[in-house]
C-alpha cells in the first residue's frame, strides 16, 4: 500500500488518466498503460470510467490495484470515494460537480483528494475542502475537452498557479512539445488521456514529459 | 432500524423533484425513503441528500441512498441500496460498518440467499407485477416467488414492481416486510394521499 507516501515524498509530476471506454474494451488500455509504466518514472494514475457500472468499476480498479506501478505511483479512481477505498487505491479525484471533499474526507483522511478547477472560484471552494493537489484545464484545445467550453488558455493557468500553493496539473491538450510553457506558468506537472493512448508509444512519451517537466 | 411491523418504502423518480417527493411521502406515513438518481452529479445528490435525511429525521423514517456508499457516508444516511451491478455488499459493509443498513435487489431467491449470505439487512424482491419505471430484463416475479423467497431466508424482504393499493395487501400477506414504490407514489395527483393509501392497503394485508 502506499497510502501516505505523498505526504514524505512528492506527487508524481505526470497524471494519466483513463480513456473513458472501459466498457467497450474492457480496461484493456488501462491495464496495459499501468503494465508499460518504466520503473524510474513514477505516475499518478486516475480512473475515468463513467460509462461503467459501479461493480464493473470496482472489478476494474482492483484489477489496477493489483498491478504493481513504480514507486512513487498513486492510483486514483474519479468521483467514487467509495469505490477507491473498497478497491484500496490512493485517493480520489473529484470534479467540480461531485461530492463536497471536506464532506468524504472525514471517511477517508489517508487518502489523496484531487480536485478538478476551471476557475478561481472553484480553486478557492477547492482549496477551503483540503484538496491535495487540482488539475485545471482545458488549457488547450482538444477533442476529449471540446464539449466543456473553449480551452482557458496558459494566462488562465498562469492566473491559477500565482492564486495558490498547491500542486496544479494543467490538463487539455498538453504534449511534450507544449508542457514546458505550462511549467513556466508555474504548473506542477501534466495530465492527459488521448497523449497517453497510443500504448506503443507510451513509454517515449513519458520519457519526453519527464525529460522536459523535470530539468 | 427497519420498521418491524409492515411499512411504506417510496423511492424518489428521477422525474421529479426529489426533495418535493419525498417530503409528500413522509407525509403519507413512508417509513423509507431511497433517493434514486442514476445521472445526478455526486454535488447534486449530496445536496439532495443531505435535505432528504434531514425530513426523515424529522417522521422518524430511514433516509437510503441508492448506488452510491460514499454519498451515504457523507449525509450520514440510514443505509445504501444496492442493485447487483453496484459495489458488492461485503465491499460496502466495510466501508459503512455495522450500524447502517444494506438493502440489496434481487430477482431470484438464489440472489436473496446470496445478498443475506453477504450480510445485507433487507432484500428488495422484484419486480413483482410489470412496471414503467425501470427497463426490465425478466418477466414479472409475481406474489409466489416472493412468497418462495421470503421463506428461503430470514431477512425482511421489501417487494417491489408494479405495486399498488390494490395488490399491497396479498404481497404483505405472503411475508413481505414492506412495498417500495416509485410511480404509484410519484405519478399520483397527490402524492402524499396516494402513499397514506397504499399504507392503509399494506395495514390491511397483515395478517
Amino acid at each position: 500500500m502506499q497510502h501516505n507516501n505523498f505526504k514524505v515524498t512528492p506527487l508524481p509530476r505526470i497524471c494519466l488518466i483513463s480513456n473513458g471506454e472501459a466498457d467497450a474494451d474492457q480496461g484493456k488500455v488501462l491495464l496495459a498503460q499501468l503494465n508499460l509504466l518504466p520503473e524510474t518514472l513514477p505516475c499518478m494514475v486516475q480512473i475515468r470510467e463513467k460509462r461503467l457500472e459501479a461493480r464493473e468499476l470496482f472489478n476494474l480498479a482492483e484489477r489496477a490495484r493489483a498491478i504493481k506501478l513504480p514507486a512513487g505511483s498513486l492510483l486514483l479512481c474519479n468521483d467514487r470515494l467509495d469505490i477507491a477505498l473498497a478497491a484500496g487505491l490512493d485517493g480520489v479525484h473529484l470534479p467540480e460537480n461531485a461530492c463536497p471533499a471536506d464532506k468524504l474526507r472525514t471517511f477517508a483522511p489517508n487518502l489523496i483528494f484531487g480536485c478538478s478547477i476551471h476557475s478561481l472560484e472553484a480553486l478557492h471552494i477547492a482549496e477551503r475542502s483540503g484538496a491535495d493537489y487540482l488539475l485545471f484545464g482545458p488549457v488547450f484545445d482538444t477533442p476529449s475537452k471540446r464539449r466543456y467550453g473553449a480551452s482557458q488558455g496558459l494566462h488562465k493557468l498562469g492566473e491559477i498557479c500565482m492564486a495558490t500553493s498547491l500542486p496544479v496539473y494543467a490538463l487539455g491538450g498538453i504534449i511534450p512539445d507544449n508542457a514546458a510553457l505550462c511549467m513556466e506558468e508555474g504548473a506542477y506537472g501534466a495530465a492527459g488521456l488521448s497523449v497517453f493512448q497510443d500504448t506503443a508509444r507510451l513509454v517515449e512519451t513519458l520519457e519526453q514529459f519527464y525529460s522536459i517537466i523535470c530539468q | 432500524m427497519i420498521p418491524s411491523s409492515p411499512f411504506l418504502c417510496v423511492i424518489t423518480d428521477e422525474a421529479f423533484c426529489p426533495i418535493t417527493l419525498a417530503e409528500e411521502a413522509l407525509k403519507g406515513g413512508a417509513a423509507m425513503i431511497q433517493l434514486r438518481h442514476k445521472t445526478a452529479s455526486g454535488s447534486q445528490l449530496y445536496s439532495w441528500a443531505v435535505e432528504i435525511r434531514k425530513r426523515c429525521r424529522q417522521y422518524n423514517a430511514l433516509c437510503i441512498i441508492n448506488d452510491r456508499v460514499d454519498i451515504a457516508l457523507a449525509c450520514d444516511a440510514d443505509g445504501v441500496h444496492l442493485g447487483q451491478d453496484d459495489l458488492p455488499a461485503a465491499a460496502a459493509r466495510k466501508l459503512l460498518g455495522n450500524k447502517r443498513i444494506i438493502g440489496i435487489s434481487a430477482s431470484c431467491a438464489e440472489e436473496a440467499l446470496q445478498a443475506e449470505k453477504d450480510g445485507a439487512d433487507y432484500i428488495g424482491f422484484g419486480h413483482i407485477y410489470p412496471t414503467i419505471s425501470k427497463q426490465k430484463e425478466h418477466a414479472p416475479l409475481g406474489p409466489d416467488n416472493l412468497q418462495k423467497s421470503v421463506e428461503s431466508i430470514s431477512l425482511p424482504v421489501i417487494a417491489i414492481g408494479g405495486i399498488n393499493a390494490e395488490n399491497a395487501p396479498l404481497l404483505i400477506s405472503r411475508g413481505a416486510s414492506a412495498v417500495a414504490v416509485i410511480s404509484a407514489v410519484s405519478r399520483a395527483k397527490e402524492p402524499s394521499k396516494a402513499a397514506y393509501e397504499l399504507l392503509c392497503a399494506i395495514k390491511t394485508g397483515r395478517q
